[in-house]
């Protein structure tokens, strides 16, 4: 753990990861939306609709996923108080909350021809609001001291806390009746044609990897800062 | 007990105290959260005429009937039925056999009026040659019984 | 009910959002970056 912990190690690893998840990302994002918007079929029923679902279902995984991350970064850093886990979670916010947000407006732009309605107070899509508001609250919080420690600790309690509300998204639409239709892809198999399971898996991975390249990259801009911000603190120190 | 492994237990019960916490308020929001009821509970809570609720199901098919702008079919759920009433823009992926919720309440005659029709998608992913293949074997299968 | 539209809007919101983000992250991480890198040389420069 504290192996990887190491500002100056994980520069190195950062360093050779960032380009090569990047283009990895650009590329198999390119391939799946490109299938997915030109070459796999329409839906028997959805008709053409069934396309949003190439960047609605990947965005609401790693909205999720980017949630844990964060949760996982915040434990790590109450624990530890390693202050690298404080700048994981601080860096994979803003990302999260960017696919959360992407994720309910394509699943808004998707509701209206398919359901007839952009937005309905079910389970589902509720708990999915309430995900965005978790991770704004997150970032809120983290930057409301000036003390940066004591924002990360209070901000790490809160990403802590907001982790209940994975597993009822995930099962919302089992537990309650929802306008939302339960997962497709389960254990068990997928109730998705290959010819759109094949595009959707790739611009899944995709989307992933570009999570993963830009909170790399945000956590390089926020070790950068720190190095600027401790120069500038010396500067002020040696001139007052 | 060193203070990070002090931090560790503390993180561990804190969550566990959240965990059940939030399992108690999910219980008890039951059916509170519920978007819609099916005939059967319908039945089972005895609506009143005039309340307002959403009632959803699966198209019966064969049940659909139009009167103008009026259209009028039956919602089931596969053990009880409960017919609709509906005047307005019906969504393009209302089917026959297909998920369908509406809004409103009953009328005196025990007919369902609804103000807004959703039509409900389910998990199911499928091109439409697909779809139809699926289509005859069940209607072969059907036919051969 | 046309779906075009809606599915142009889809992608548009992804891609700018997803891909707007990717962008500006790569434009502060270079920027930042550089301006350290530059006061870490001066230092040694002294």
């Amino acid at each position: 753990m504290h192996r990887f912990a190491n500002p100056a190690r994980f520069l190195k690893i950062a360093r050779v990861a960032t380009p090569i998840t990047a283009l990895l990302g650009l590329a198999l994002l390119a391939a799946g939306l490109g299938l997915g918007l030109f070459s796999s079929p329409p839906d028997y029923l959805q008709g053409e609709s069934v396309r949003i679902m190439y960047v609605h279902v990947p965005t609401a995984w790693f909205g999720m996923g980017g949630y844990l991350f964060v949760a996982l970064a915040s434990a790590a850093f109450l624990v530890w108080r390693h202050p690298l886990a404080d700048v994981a979670a601080r860096a994979a916010a803003p990302v999260g909350a960017t696919f959360t947000a992407v994720c309910l407006m394509t699943g808004a732009l998707w509701g209206r021809p398919t359901w007839g309605t952009y937005w309905v107070w079910d389970a589902r899509l509720t708990s999915m609001l309430v995900l965005l508001f978790l991770y704004l609250g997150y970032i809120a919080l983290a930057n409301a001291y000036d003390d940066r420690e004591r924002g990360g600790r209070a901000a790490a309690i809160l990403a802590l806390v907001g982790v209940v509300n994975l597993p009822i998204i995930k099962f919302s639409v089992e537990w309650w009746n929802t306008l939302h239709q339960p997962a497709s892809i389960r254990m068990s198999g997928s109730s998705i044609h290959p010819e759109m399971l094949q595009p959707l898996l790739l611009a899944a991975l995709g989307f992933q990897l570009i999570f993963a390249a830009t909170v790399l990259m945000r956590m390089r801009t926020a070790l950068a800062g720190q190095v600027i911000a401790a120069r500038a603190a010396r500067l002020a120190g040696a001139h007052g | 007990m060193k203070p990070k492994q002090q931090r560790l237990a503390l993180v561990g019960v804190a969550l566990a105290v959240i965990a059940g916490a939030s399992t108690l308020a999910v219980s008890a929001l039951g059916e509170t959260a519920t978007y819609f009821y099916s005939p059967s509970d319908v039945l089972a809570k005895g609506v009143a005429p005039g309340e307002a609720i959403r009632l959803g199901g699966l198209v019966e098919p064969g049940s659909v009937a139009r009167e103008g702008a009026t259209i009028l079919f039956r919602v089931t759920d596969n053990a009880q039925q409960t017919a609709v009433r509906y005047t307005g823009i019906i969504p393009d992926l209302f089917r026959e056999g297909q998920g369908v919720i509406a809004e409103g309440k009953f009328g005196a005659d025990g007919t369902f009026v609804a103000d807004s029709v959703l039509a409900k998608h389910d998990e199911n992913y499928m091109p439409p040659e697909v779809a139809g293949a699926l289509h005859k074997t069940k209607t072969a299968a059907e036919a051969g019984e | 009910m046309m779906q075009t539209p809606f599915i142009v809007a889809s992608y548009a919101i992804a891609i700018t959002g997803v891909l707007g983000l990717f962008a500006v992250s790569y434009v502060q991480m270079r920027r930042a970056e550089r301006q350290a890198a530059a006061l870490r040389k001066e230092r040694r420069g002294q």
